[in-house]
């Protein structure tokens, strides 16, 4: 009889050096032995003497307990509630035995997790990237969105627009004339101001510079209630005609264009030829919705002027709600006025009436959808990456069911396990929780550097790291690791007898197997929901890609020139001037062709108007169809590579008293002369002069899209230039060179002819082309890049779960094999057990991305937010990389030796 | 049989005291290994003071971590090595103490209930 291999097997084992526990082995194990000897030679049987010994020790656990009670000091044995009350009411020590149990439970903590680094490392890495992704999303859907606009009372300001529902135009710009019978007839408002996008030369450091700023009437300061950083807003008499002469300027532009100078206000700047006073410098990144303006001036217009003016301009109004008046108290009001002018102007009124809106809808309206999705997908994100680690915790618990048993037996009380185990949560969550944060400043650049430019996102060089944000999802981060870490810290309490009692072998109930399961399930839904969002957007970018925007982008360089008023005060002194800068850039040696166009096809708002065909009767005000207008220089087709379907282009005899003419889009023509040829046929375009143009249709070109590659093509009417002129210019040059070459050439050629003429906005068609698509890209990018995330996560989640249920099968699958099971069985039951799962995760995953990517319809293009090609690669992508995470455990399944599983304890 | 576990009616520091007593009384002499030790209480009493091992390797391991009694492995030739205990200077102090409280405590439980024949 090997005594000492019987003490062995029965002494739990104790938390003490492992020398001394051999000692206490040995010295039992003499005592025993000798009590049994002593009861043999006393004449009792064999199996007498041996219940003699082993009736030495009749309740092991119990040993145990005293020993350890004997061997180790009374501070770390207790629970600290009981030492608190059982000890000497010393303030200090027992503050000391805690913090003393805090750092012994820390050591622990981290010692189990540098053991076991499997559990460790996927665990921490789902929560950071969670935490860091969320906080990064969230600091900006908080900055740009939720954050209140730097105006005194935001919430009183609004945004006031025309709006034509027939036309489709919701945020129209607003007539002069309109707008003051709005300041002469409102009673809803404190102060109503009139604001629209301007742009100046400035002669910096001797060069020429377009800048951009706003046009603002003095009302729109006191509306917005905002004064200057330095100096004041300029008066209402300033902004009458004759006292143009002051402006304010960016604090941005003052640092960087005017260097600065301390000395600023009271000083004249010159722009486009004229003197400006400087009167205020604005606040530090000071915007009105959102729009960078690097100058405020004003309209410089008497009321006669507004009343008499045509057309619809370029601006709309800022006003104040007056106390008391409510948002939809002003909308009635202005509708109502807006029914009269109807009635009074007809002419320009027809179908018009007003849209007023918060100005913090206006500044965000464009940027919401995109943000909302993102900040959607990236809680989806952080919820797959909670339950990844509820996954990996539940998993880990129910593996240390046996040691948490073993604890108990000793003596470690429930709470003493508990407070481990969330010492263990809490730890592995701040550890998550802070390499979150490092990852969050780093998403953090890495979405403004992605967006950048890209996408105007109002606000976005103000979004900093918002730490209330990094705060949340760290509390989040810690609730996921306590609630997960807890429950199971319960449930593995609470079975850690039944642990013990059957040796250890069962240790994952039926319970945790299910709650395993549910998570696996959970899982792959959620990514399925994401992939299925992220796949719907590439599809749409995809098609928008392809989408023929009706011209031949590549090859063609692109600038700007504005003809300053003062210097070309008519139209046709700038469209000399336009058409003298064209014949200096033909004569550089690599451009192939040049022209003109007023408004570029997809760079910005442009000008449209409604027209009628002479030779029928004349449709009623309201009724009329709209069209583009662009002005445009004979050789703009060619180069642009438009394609010329009937009739002639532009000629240089084409001039201001030529008889009026005008090339027309395919699609006008489709709408306006379907089955007759429209050449030689005369349309009445509402523009130019107040009785419009009666113009003569020479050419048809091909449609080309305008506003934006995936709105409908609207009709188009093209006009010479010399017959509306209107002091602006985008030149187009195409190049067998790579464009930009052309930069310095086009440049000199202009500057040959006026040296105060910069070019603005140079950039190859290409690039005019690559930035409607910004938008679309960057969301697309960035939730796939969550869904890569989510798949990421979804797969270790799945390894983590199935790698543990085959440890877990161990000796399930030792048996089937020792019964003649083939490893090629094992391998499908294993994999089939995953697939079950999966499958099932992919079915609810469908129907909550069936109900979820409506909320996308939005952001696509030509693609149904059911389309069945995304939804089934989705779920087969899903369904690939999940068994791929369920592949190794199945094959470490296979290759159990069936003596092995038997043994494994 | 009297065991040195006792009812709950019982004070655990009689129960304790009296054990602790026992082991440095048997200790004081020459040094005793564990079994010995029991086979000693269990003889000297005729068979009515047992100490089971579950019993006295806690006590022994406790009194020699409060340094009243120290252990030290010794091999004998042809013998499997074993654990010697013996008392301490300060575990003779203790059991000088402890006997001069005994006797006082035995002398006040005679005086006042009788205990001893007369």
């Amino acid at each position: 009889m090997d005594w000492r291999a019987y003490v062995r097997q029965r002494l739990p084992a104790l938390d003490i050096p492992g020398s001394r526990e051999a000692e206490i082995v040995e010295e039992l194990a003499l005592q025993l032995e000798a009590a049994h000897d002593r009861a043999l030679s006393a004449g009792a049987s064999g199996d007498e003497a041996f219940a003699r010994a082993a009736s030495e020790v009749p309740d092991w656990q119990a040993f145990a307990d005293a020993l350890l009670h004997a061997e180790r000091p009374v501070a770390a044995r207790l629970p600290s509630a009981v030492r608190l009350s059982a000890d000497p009411p010393v303030p200090g020590a027992a503050r000391g035995a805690v913090m003393q149990d805090l750092l012994q439970d820390i050591r622990y903590a981290v010692r189990s997790f540098l053991r076991a680094p499997r559990f460790t490392i996927p665990a921490v890495l789902a929560l950071a990237l969670g935490v860091g992704a969320t906080s990064a999303i969230f600091s900006v859907v908080r900055g740009v969105m939720l954050e209140p606009l730097p105006y005194a009372s935001p919430d009183r300001i609004v945004s006031i627009w025309e709006a034509n529902v027939s036309l489709n135009q919701t945020r129209n710009v607003v007539s002069a004339a309109n707008f003051l019978a709005w300041k002469e007839r409102n009673r809803s408002f404190e102060y109503l101001g009139l604001t629209g996008p301007s742009r100046l030369i400035f002669i910096l450091d001797g060069q020429p510079h377009e800048v951009s700023g706003l046009i603002a009437s003095s009302e729109v300061f006191a509306a917005l209630g905002v004064q200057p950083a330095m100096g004041r807003t300029y008066t209402a008499e300033e902004d009458l005609e004759g006292n143009a002469g002051v402006i304010m300027i960016s604090h941005e532009f003052w640092r960087s264009g005017l260097g600065g100078r301390p000395d600023i206000l009271g000083t004249t700047v010159v722009a486009n030829g004229r003197p400006f006073e400087v009167i205020g410098v604005m606040p530090p990144r000071f915007t009105i919705e959102g729009q960078r303006a690097d100058f405020y001036r004003t309209y410089a217009w008497t009321l006669e002027a507004l009343r008499s003016a045509t057309g619809r301009g370029t601006s709309h109004a800022i006003a104040r709600l007056r106390d008391g008046v409510t948002l939809a108290q002003a909308q009635d009001e202005m509708r109502t006025i807006a029914a009269v002018l109807e009635k009074e102007e007809p002419r320009r009124n027809t179908g018009w009436s007003v849209a007023v809106v918060p100005i913090h809808e206006i500044t965000t309206e464009t940027i919401r959808p995109a943000l909302l999705i993102l900040a959607g997908a990236v809680l989806l994100v952080l919820l797959i990456a909670c339950v990844n680690v509820a996954n990996l915790l539940l998993a880990r618990s129910t593996v240390r069911q046996r040691e948490l048993g073993l604890r108990t037996a000793l003596g470690a009380g429930r709470s003493r396990l508990l407070r481990q185990m969330l010492t263990e949560s809490l730890l592995l969550s701040v550890i998550g929780g802070v390499a979150g944060i490092a990852l969050a400043a780093a998403f953090h650049r890495g979405l403004l550097a992605l967006v950048a430019d890209r996408i105007p996102v109002p606000r976005l060089d103000q979004v900093t790291l918002d730490f209330t944000v990094v705060g949340f999802t760290m509390a989040l981060s810690l609730g996921t690791g306590l609630l997960f870490g807890l429950v199971p810290a319960l449930m593995a309490t609470a079975m850690a007898n039944d642990a013990l009692r059957e040796g250890g072998r069962h240790g994952s109930g039926p319970r945790s197997r299910r709650a395993l399961g549910t998570l696996v399930v959970a899982e792959v839904a959620l990514s399925l929901v994401l992939l299925a969002g992220a796949g719907l957007l590439i599809r749409s970018f995809v098609k928008l890609q392809s989408i023929d925007p009706g011209f031949r982008a590549e090859g063609v360089f692109t600038a700007r020139v504005n003809a300053p008023s003062a210097r070309y005060p008519t139209g046709g002194d700038a469209e000399r001037f336009f058409s003298r800068a064209l014949e200096a850039i033909r004569q550089i040696p690599a451009v192939q062709s040049a022209a003109g166009i007023s408004f570029l096809p997809l760079a910005g708002p442009g000008m449209g108007t409604s027209f009628y065909r002479t030779d029928l009767p004349i449709p009623a005000d309201g009724e009329r169809p709209g069209t583009e207008v662009r002005p445009v220089t004979p050789n703009y087709f060619r180069t642009m590579g438009i394609p010329h379907l009937a009739g002639r282009d532009f000629t240089e005899a084409d001039s201001a008293d030529a008889p009026l003419v005008a090339v027309v889009s395919e699609g006008l023509v489709r709408r306006m002369y379907p089955g007759e040829s429209p050449l030689g046929k005369r349309l009445q375009v509402a523009i130019g002069r107040a009785e419009g143009m009666d113009v003569e249709i020479v050419g048809v070109v091909g449609d080309v899209r305008f506003a934006s590659l995936d709105a409908e093509t609207r009709p188009a009417v093209y006009i010479p230039l010399p017959q509306l002129s209107i002091g602006l210019v985008t030149f187009v040059v195409r190049t067998g060179m790579e464009p930009l070459t052309l930069t310095s050439s086009v440049s000199a050629a202009v500057r040959s002819l006026d040296p105060e003429v910069p070019l603005a906005d140079v950039r190859t068609m290409e690039a005019v082309v690559d930035a409607t698509l910004a938008r679309p890209r960057v969301v697309a990018v960035l939730l796939s890049a969550f869904a890569a995330l989510a798949l990421l996560l979804a797969g270790v989640g799945i390894y983590g779960v199935m790698a543990y249920s085959v440890a877990q099968r161990t000796q399930e699958l030792g048996v089937r094999m020792a019964l003649g099971a083939t490893p090629a069985s094992v391998f499908r039951l294993v994999l089939g057990q995953s697939l079950r799962l999966v499958l099932a995760g992919v079915a609810l995953g469908l129907v909550a991305a069936a109900g979820l990517t409506r909320l996308l319809e939005a952001l696509l293009y030509d693609t149904a937010p059911l389309d069945p090609w995304t939804f089934g690669a989705t779920a087969l992508l899903l369904v690939l990389v999940s068994m791929l995470a369920s592949y190794v455990p199945a094959r470490r399944g296979t290759r159990i030796a069936p003596v092995e599983a038997l043994r494994a304890d | 049989m009297l065991h040195t576990y006792m009812d709950a009616t019982d004070t655990t520091s009689l129960q304790k005291g009296s054990a602790e007593l026992l082991v440095l009384a048997v200790l004081d002499g020459p040094a005793r290994h564990g079994y010995e030790l029991a086979q000693i209480i269990e003889t000297r009493s005729d068979g009515r003071l047992r100490f089971q091992a579950a019993t006295l390797y806690p006590l022994l391991y406790k009194l020699e971590k409060r340094g009243l009694v120290a252990g030290k492995w010794v091999e004998k030739p042809g013998e499997r090595r074993r654990r010697f205990y013996r008392l301490t200077p300060a575990g003779k102090t203790m059991l000088r103490e402890r006997r001069k409280l005994w006797r006082a405590f035995l002398e006040a439980l005679d005086q006042v209930a009788a205990v001893r024949h007369a």
